[in-house]
């Protein structure tokens, strides 16, 4: 019994990436048809054929991770689902052509900020991503991307913001006074590709000051 | 960060690679919209990949000079069709630019290397030349995001 086609079965078929994850996303519509199954296709531009996406066959969800299986920075692919309802109405639709080193969008960076009397420091920690080289080696967004550099942001009052930045990971306002509130905000910046993190914000008061004047 | 690419001996100052992807970007989803042929690809693998830093200013100057004499010049229509014609000149003028900057070596010494060049882009050359003209175009040009994604390993 073939299916017949209903397209609005099924809209939105792209994937979102962050960090290198690679998630297939779409809609179901009209969302009133129960038992809606959905099957995952993908392919690699250039190659003939589509692959399966073993775990995403005949599923209920909306979602199926497709990073491994994306994972390589210099290749390019595309995705496709399938949606059959219950009473027998299919509906096939693909991405867009995907890159993920393209795609990707940079996730907050990962900060420890460290109060002194007179200084804060902020030690940014490197971003794993689930990208390997060819001998196994589990790649940061600071080893894929040659010229990802930290902004950071330290909010003295309404009217006077200190900036530092750099490549390295560990920075340190200092001149400040004891005892008071700041707010840090650090992004990641990739000039090259265009891409800049939403902020990692870090409310830190200095120590206070114990020493004899 | 200053803007240069150097493919081997081959210096281009004063182009800002960012800005040429920020030009592809806007056409991109356009352009490969209409390319259905998702089991064929131009810039395959072969043409591009373990290409050495001598060759690479071998490559680069043919590819350009390809894109700019044969895809560019005979998809501008369809650009223009679509009012996408600021960020295609972006990208064209930027082309015709660092093709004016690039001076392959011509030594005899350099013959292999240049052989070697010429093997990959005639590898790519008769790939197009299989497609029907207007399939052709539209799929090289939809593959500008491959060229610049090479082009960044020598920014």
């Amino acid at each position: 019994h073939m299916a017949e086609d209903s397209p609005e079965l099924l809209q939105h078929v792209k994937f979102q990436s962050s960090n290198f994850e690679n998630i297939l996303t779409w809609d179901g519509k009209p969302e009133s048809i129960p038992g809606t199954v959905y099957s995952v296709e993908y392919k690699m531009y250039g190659e003939p054929e589509w692959l399966a996406k073993v775990g995403c066959q005949q599923i209920t969800q909306k979602s199926c991770n497709l990073t491994m299986e994306t994972g390589n920075l210099t290749e390019l692919y595309y995705a496709r689902v399938t949606a059959i309802s219950s009473g027998g109405w299919s509906a096939t639709k693909m991405t867009e052509r995907f890159n993920s080193l393209q795609h990707t969008t940079i996730k907050p960076p990962d900060v420890t900020c460290v109060p002194q009397v007179r200084s804060i420091q902020m030690i940014v920690h490197p971003t794993p991503t689930p990208v390997h080289t060819t001998d196994g080696h589990q790649l940061t967004l600071e080893e894929i991307f040659q010229d990802l550099f930290y902004r950071l942001e330290l909010h003295v009052n309404h009217t006077y913001q200190m900036h530092l930045g750099g490549k390295q990971r560990e920075f340190e306002f200092s001149g400040l006074t004891p005892d008071t509130e700041f707010l840090g905000s650090i992004v990641i910046s990739v000039p090259t590709w265009s891409k800049e993190s939403a902020p990692y914000v870090c409310r830190v008061k200095t120590l206070p000051d114990r020493t004899w004047t | 960060q200053g803007h240069e690419f150097r493919f081997g001996p081959c210096r281009v100052e004063g182009v800002a690679l960012p800005s040429l992807w920020e030009a592809f970007r806007s056409l991109k989803d356009t352009v490969q919209a209409q390319d259905n042929i998702t089991s064929i690809r131009l810039l395959r693998r072969e043409v591009l990949q373990n290409v050495s830093d001598t060759e690479s200013c071998h490559l680069i100057h043919d590819l350009l000079k390809f894109y700019l004499n044969t895809v560019f010049k005979n998809y501008h229509h369809k650009i223009a069709e679509s009012n996408m014609l600021p960020s295609f000149s972006t990208l064209a003028n930027n082309f015709v630019f660092i093709v004016s900057k690039l001076q392959p070596s011509q030594k005899n010494e350099m013959l292999s290397v240049s052989d070697r060049a010429r093997r990959r882009f005639l590898m790519f050359k008769r790939a197009f030349k299989q497609l029907e003209i207007e399939a052709a175009l539209t799929k090289a040009f939809g593959e500008v995001d491959i060229l610049l994604t090479w082009m960044g390993r020598f920014y």
